[in-house]
């Protein structure tokens, strides 16, 4: 059943946009490219003080007991600025795995941190083109943990991550308290990602999920994070989308505005109806969660979003001419947030797998 | 259970006790003659059983009820493949403008309860050769001719029209003035003298689009619809009927389980085509496309439920729908290699993937074509300009052939 924002989630797009327009300014976020190991701390901040950390947490640990439609409601607003810091989704990734997998104990030790922001939380699963490796190649053993996770998304300034590794080839999923561990930092096309390699060297670990139940449940916190990743990369499509017109209204050449040519406007109109699947999509997924049908909710609105943005950045470039390949006008801000946000949560290629495989009635 | 939940219920429950008598294996092997009179059996039995007219009021027949009523139901009904293709264009368009814009009362009344029992079919002649999407270039002519008027030209794509008993048509009445003010809209006796009626064989075979040619047809001025020269207005409210019709992210083509069974049965190199990864990524992309059109539509439904008029989104539904079907088409056939050279034309576009594959150019083409749905997404709901028109506030007969 897809859903209606109530007047409530109004507000909280409304006053995220007014919020989030009045301080993230592509003038920030430029030199942040050129700055290895920095975020946009105003965002950051910002997500502590408007209780965005907190939203989708439980009462009980500091959270506003809401869900994942109102968190998708914030990412949206993000990704239409670009907003800086990817712990938005990380944390709450992390939060949610220790909410849904954890103990007592490991929930009082973590959870009140995340949602309030002071403790930043890391997903690290993926291992190349592999986002959950059938065979992980961080070893636990008597607690502790060895072996490398390259490229994780915030990994430079997580205090905790949510890992995948195996003992003698049984697989868990398990908490990591990321003080003492070392972290290489990776020079990315996006670098205000905070992209860093976890080294880990008998780092102390503690299970949430052991077994085979692990891929399971490190899917699950997939596909909540892909659901938020989702709604982030509409709004940054949807935000290009608007750019590209309104940069076609008011250029002209040949005497008169480009988006009268229909190379253009149907370009944009194009972009129109991505954005639209890609909304309606991510919105269904989020109202989905808890539901039979959550991951394949979930693996649509991913697919949808990732085409989405990634079109429109080629698109709005490609429209703006030269002018859309400067640095200053920072539209490759978008590029490179598409596509890296194409990249964390599992690429299209892991999703396609995921839907077909229930679609075909594969797997549960 | 809500009354709405009830209504689908109802809807659900009636479409399948229907389908022993109208269903689709009980069309199989008919004539489109024969097939036409089921159709029309159907009509009748759905008029009877209060599922005729649902949101057209009463005193013309119909229920009374709302827009997501008559969809819900419809949505019952597009399940079955019954025979009710022969009255979508005529209760979809002119029967609606007629029972809005008709002058004469008791005559409309007489004709809307008559054309949704299914005892008469309407036509809807806007399509010229000169030109279809130009609607406003059209040039048949009305020449005043005593009390009333004379209408000569040729119409064409006319869905029907050898099975209707009237036609609603715009006409040019004032080539002196720019074409989109010099039209006029009336109605027709499709049986009147000098109506000629032609059926146009499409690339699937069947023959359902008609050229219509008028020579020296008289009509009285009480079949005119509009005022002289405001017939483009009233052609574009239709428009806005349209908006309220089901729609469907299959493309009115076969459903996607199906794709996915025909890759589980065939083998690509040895292995199941449902393991090779061109496939599945086509079914991924295809499902995640119908997807957001299904939420599309599913949200529009709510809001029509709350009372609120649906975004403007749900008009992507045509256009990225009906193109993706046919290259899904394409793939099926592929999938199916030489086993897919057997060809039956009366098979249905909704189960059969050749036949939805050779009709879908007709789905793109039709009711708006790809260009022009993007032409309208571009200028109404995003604000992009309109393309250059050479001919815009010249005088009809002045404009260069």
């Amino acid at each position: 059943m897809s859903i209606l924002y109530d007047e409530g989630q109004q507000a909280i797009a409304t006053e995220s946009r007014r919020a989030l327009e009045a301080r993230v300014s592509k003038d920030d976020l430029l030199p942040l490219l050129d700055a290895r190991g920095q975020y946009h701390a105003g965002f950051w901040t910002m997500a502590k003080e408007q209780g965005w950390t907190a939203l989708a947490l439980p009462e009980a640990f500091g959270g506003l007991a809401l869900g994942l439609v109102e968190l998708g409601l914030i990412a949206h607003q993000a990704g239409r600025t670009l907003s800086g810091a990817p712990f938005l989704t990380s944390s709450f990734g992390a939060a949610k795995a220790i909410e849904l997998y954890g103990s007592e104990d490991q929930k009082a030790r973590w959870l009140p941190g995340l949602a309030s922001g002071q403790t930043i939380g890391a997903i690290a699963f993926a291992s190349g083109p592999d986002a959950l490796p059938a065979k992980p190649s961080v070893t636990w053993r008597a607690g502790q943990v060895t072996g490398t996770v390259p490229g994780v998304s915030g990994g430079l300034f997580a205090d905790v991550a949510i890992i995948l590794a195996q003992d003698g080839g049984t697989p868990a999923l398990l908490v990591v308290d990321l003080a003492g561990v070392e972290r290489r930092a990776v020079d990315s096309f996006d670098n205000s990602r905070c992209i860093a390699d976890l080294l880990f060297a008998d780092a102390s670990a503690e299970a949430l999920v052991t077994a085979d139940a692990a891929f399971a449940a490190a899917l699950h916190i997939l596909a909540l994070q892909a659901v938020v990743t989702a709604h982030e990369q509409t709004g940054g499509a949807e935000a290009l989308m608007e750019i590209a017109r309104d940069y076609a209204v008011t250029r002209k050449a040949f005497g008169q505005p480009i988006g009268a040519f229909q190379s253009i406007k149907h370009r944009i109109a194009e972009l129109y109806g991505l954005v639209e699947l890609a909304r309606a999509n991510a919105i269904h997924a989020a109202a989905r969660e808890g539901k039979d049908d959550f991951i394949t909710a979930a693996a649509a609105a991913r697919l949808s979003a990732t085409e989405a943005y990634d079109t429109a950045a080629r698109d709005c470039v490609q429209i703006h001419g030269g002018i859309g390949v400067t640095w200053e006008i920072g539209l490759h801000l978008h590029m490179r947030r598409a596509r890296t946000l194409a990249l964390e949560q599992g690429s299209s290629f892991f999703w396609e797998d995921v839907l077909v495989d229930r679609l075909a009635g594969v797997s549960a | 259970m809500t009354d709405l939940e009830a209504w689908r219920a109802r809807a659900t429950a009636w479409c399948e006790s229907m389908v022993a008598e109208f269903g689709k294996a009980a069309r199989k092997g008919l004539s489109v003659e024969e097939d036409l009179a089921l159709g029309r059996r159907y009509q009748r039995a759905k008029f009877d059983a209060g599922f005729a007219g649902i949101n057209w009021p009463t005193e013309y027949g119909g229920q009374g009820l709302g827009h997501i009523e008559k969809i819900s139901f419809e949505a019952e009904e597009m399940k079955h493949g019954f025979p009710n293709v022969y009255f979508g264009i005529s209760l979809g368009m002119p029967v609606p403008v007629l029972m809005q814009f008709g002058s004469d009362r008791a005559f409309v009344k007489e004709r809307v309860v008559k054309a949704l029992k299914g005892e008469e079919i309407w036509c809807q002649l806007f399509s010229e050769p000169s030109g279809g999407t130009d609607l406003a270039g059209l040039r048949t002519r009305a020449e005043p001719d005593g009390n009333g008027w004379k209408i000569n030209g040729q119409k064409v794509w006319t869905s029907w029209a050898q099975y209707s008993d009237y036609g609603v048509i715009v006409v040019r009445t004032d080539p002196t003035v720019p074409k989109h003010k010099g039209l006029t809209y009336f109605w027709v006796d499709m049986k009147a003298p000098g109506v000629t009626v032609r059926p146009i064989r499409l690339a699937g075979g069947d023959s359902h689009v008609n050229e219509v040619f008028f020579d020296d047809v008289k009509i009285g001025d009480d079949h005119r619809m509009s005022p002289v020269g405001g017939g483009f207005a009233v052609a574009m409210t239709t428009l806005m009927i349209e908006r309220y019709v089901a729609t469907d992210s299959a493309g009115f083509g076969p459903h996607l389980d199906l794709f996915v069974e025909l890759a589980k049965e065939v083998k690509l190199n040895g292995r199941p085509a449902i393991e090779d990864g061109r496939i599945r990524q086509q079914i991924a992309r295809n499902h995640a496309m119908r997807a957001g059109l299904d939420s599309i539509n599913m949200r529009a439904r709510l809001m029509m439920q709350a009372g609120m008029t649906p975004g403007p989104e749900g008009s992507l539904n045509k256009l990225i729908a009906v193109r993706s079907r046919q290259k899904l088409s394409e793939l099926a056939l592929d999938l199916k290699g030489t086993g897919a050279f057997a060809f039956d034309e009366h098979a249905s576009p909704k189960d059969d993937w050749a036949s939805s594959w050779i009709n879908a150019p007709t789905g793109r083409i039709a009711g708006g074509s790809d260009e022009t749905l993007l032409n309208t997404i571009a200028e109404r709901i995003l604000g992009l300009p309109q393309d250059h028109r050479p001919d815009k506030g010249i005088p009809f007969n002045q404009i260069p052939a």
